[in-house]
């Protein structure tokens, strides 16, 4: 009963804040809106037992992907009423979009995958299993040498995103920190006799 | 402390990743050592990445197996056709840096470019050693990372940006249509192990089911990108002409063994039941491959573009191996990259020898008249010419003979009558190139490098280039023990 109050509290509030991404016309607000639709997510993920997919994605999409799109919406300086005429431009192909995905959801509720019965076997599943843990088991003895490839990936992204974006401009006026450390008063000031 | 009991046991043979592992840590100690040094000196980076790769080298000789070592719980195999291919790829590896070294010596922040080229073999090397398409992608995902970096590393050239930017793009795609193909052929059998695939497929006997087409179609697809296969080529002559001239050679070099150990991997463990299927889309493609390859080099005016365009005219000779589909043409693969390898990365050093004064002497018309210039170098590139030709008695003869005789064997006639045609085609536009060397008058003065590693380069080459053609049994026998236990 508590269980199902909370499921219509997080699925109510992350449909407002889907409807409040896409109605609000300050940009900022839209990401502030998706950021409490993820929180709501997270919620729903916690009430079926995946505490560590509510973890990730709080972490990961609110603490990282989001940041990252503030400031992209800050330094690009998006112009909402420039978007709003180029509206009917792309309804057609967000139309078709919508359809289909409408048409899926519509098919893959009446194949019969979601009947009572297996709906009951779904539910707390993984009510006994300490999901993290499970996860961090395997991952670190089966799936050990796929981790540390994509650690060495992440470190070549790295070192990839700096050696093309550094900017070793020759007329570029560099701070010189030792000199500025090493400065003596004689070197700036001078007494000049009147 | 609660006692935690783990579910599976310490992985057995970690030795075998010996040779991954010293690459790892030596490629990132040299990062770090990098900052050390001043740039007057950082030749020396450049050679302790070739030491790093030597010593990969070694270990990858000593622990040279007899059979197939499984490591990782079967995400990692160690047998004679993994490690051959790893002693290839060190070798172009090893060699693109040296040519490397008076090409990128003007550029800003060169210690970054010897530690991606490492990064990107690590990505190759376990690409080759992978039983599992996770291992598969990662591998894939790294070298790819790498060479994308590289390929834009001239931030100053527009060429080099604006090709680094098409190759990203359609790359990423690639990535995803050979992820969208794994996730298919997981949706069948459950697993992402190649042997455990290969057997789902075989026990569901259902190979005409749209999942698993659709799934072997996008694998393929994406596999055919990587190896620069027609209709997946279009990325090849644009990459090529942009890039940094050492990474051309790297590229055309490295990048195809790694794919192709992949392809042959898949098609003995995962594809086995079906055959038909994967024979007939290969042998699409390599007819489409070997034409688009031979006839488009013809009209090119730019060397890079010209070697571009007949890296996938060799590609698709070397997809004969593949449909072989037998022992014979999995050792001929690795003959046509060995030699293949040697021929590219001689006539990529001779290409980077022309470059003066900021000049890149890569047009065809830059190379009229070498010979009464240079006949050293006239004569060099004269052989590497004849031998991608497939001229007999040289080395390049051989190689189109091995996966020739391979496809013959298994039944293919009318391909390889096919193959033959557009050999004769390739010929032709290498050959021209020979006739503007020796026949034709000098159009602009030639100003060469001076650099002892890279005429060293050149020159050793070029012996090979003979000394294969005269006496080529060592490597075949050498690849024929290779393949031995793949299937």
């Amino acid at each position: 009963m508590l269980e199902t109050a909370f499921f219509n509290l997080f699925a109510g509030l992350s449909i407002f804040a889907g409807l409040g991404v896409v109605l609000s016309r300050n940009t900022m607000h839209a990401v502030m809106f998706l950021i409490f639709c993820f929180f709501n997510a997270a919620g729903l993920f916690f009430l079926l037992d995946a505490e560590f997919l509510g973890i990730i994605l709080i972490l990961i999409y609110v603490g990282a992907v989001m940041v990252l799109f503030m400031f992209a919406i800050m330094m690009l300086e998006v112009n909402v009423s420039k978007m709003r005429d180029n509206f009917l431009q792309y309804l057609p192909l967000g139309g078709m979009i919508a359809v289909i995905l409408m048409i899926e959801f519509v098919a893959a509720s009446t194949t019969g995958v979601f009947t009572e019965g297996a709906k009951a076997t779904a539910e707390h599943l993984a009510m006994d299993v300490n999901n993290t843990k499970e996860i961090g088991q395997v991952l670190y003895t089966k799936y050990l040498l796929g981790f540390e490839i994509a650690a060495i990936i992440l470190l070549v992204a790295l070192v990839g995103a700096i050696v093309l974006t550094i900017r070793g401009r020759k007329d570029a006026k560099y701070q010189n920190i030792s000199k500025q450390v090493n400065v003596r008063r004689e070197d700036r000031v001078r007494k000049v006799s009147m | 402390m609660a006692n935690v009991t783990f579910p599976f046991p310490f992985p057995d043979h970690l030795i075998t990743l010996l040779p991954e592992m010293i690459v790892a840590v030596l490629a990132m100690t040299l990062l770090l050592v990098d900052l050390f040094i001043s740039k007057e000196n950082k030749v020396w980076t450049a050679y302790m990445a070739v030491i790093t790769i030597v010593v990969a080298a070694i270990a990858t000789i000593q622990l040279y197996p007899a059979g197939s070592i499984e490591a990782f719980y079967g995400f990692f195999v160690f047998d004679p056709f993994a490690a051959f291919s790893k002693l290839l790829l060190f070798a172009a590896t090893a060699i693109s840096i040296l040519i490397s070294i008076d090409y990128m010596k003007d550029e800003n922040h060169v210690g970054e470019y010897y530690v991606l080229m490492l990064f990107a073999m690590l990505g190759m090397m376990l690409m080759i050693s992978a039983t599992n398409f996770i291992i598969l992608y990662l591998g894939m995902e790294l070298m790819a990372l790498c060479t994308y970096v590289l390929v834009g590393y001239q931030r100053e050239v527009l060429r080099s940006n604006e090709a680094a930017l098409k190759y990203f793009i359609l790359g990423a795609l690639s990535s995803g249509m050979l992820l969208y193909g794994i996730t298919f052929l997981y949706g069948v059998s459950g697993s992402f192990d190649y042997s455990e695939v290969g057997a789902a497929l075989h026990a569901t006997g259902n190979s005409s089911d749209p999942a698993v087409l659709l799934g072997l179609v996008f694998l393929l697809a994406g596999l055919a990108f990587k190896v620069s296969m027609a209709p997946f080529h279009m990325w090849t002559p644009d990459a090529y002409e942009g890039a940094p001239t050492p990474i051309t050679a790297f590229m055309s070099v490295a990048p195809k063994v790694a794919g192709f150990v992949v392809i042959v991997r898949v098609a003995v463990d995962v594809l086995p039941a079906m055959q038909t299927e994967y024979m007939t889309i290969l042998t699409g493609m390599a007819i489409l491959t070997m034409a688009i390859g031979n006839l488009a080099a013809i009209a090119q005016r730019n060397i890079k573009r010209m070697l571009a365009y007949s890296t996938v005219g060799h590609v698709g000779f070397v997809v004969l191996g593949v449909i072989a589909g037998n022992a014979d043409g999995y050792a001929g693969i690795l003959v046509y990259l060995s030699i293949y390898m040697v021929m590219t990365l001689g006539i990529f050093a001779i290409i980077i020898l022309m470059r003066r004064e900021g000049i890149q002497g890569e047009l065809l018309d830059d190379f009229a008249g070498l010979s009464k210039v240079r006949p050293g170098y006239a004569l060099a590139m004269g052989l590497f010419l004849f031998s991608l030709g497939g001229i007999p008695f040289l080395a390049g003869f051989w190689a189109k003979y091995a996966v020739f005789i391979a496809a013959i064997e298994a039944g293919h006639v009318y391909l390889v009558l096919y193959a033959l045609l557009f050999s004769a085609v390739g010929a032709f536009y290498y050959i021209r190139v020979v006739k503007y060397i020796y026949f034709d008058e000098a159009r602009v003065t030639f100003e060469f490098t001076e650099s002892r590693v890279m005429q060293a380069t050149v020159v050793i080459t070029a012996v090979a280039i003979v000394a294969l053609g005269l006496y080529p049994d060592p490597l075949m026998d050498a690849c024929k023990a290779a393949v031995v236990g793949l299937i």
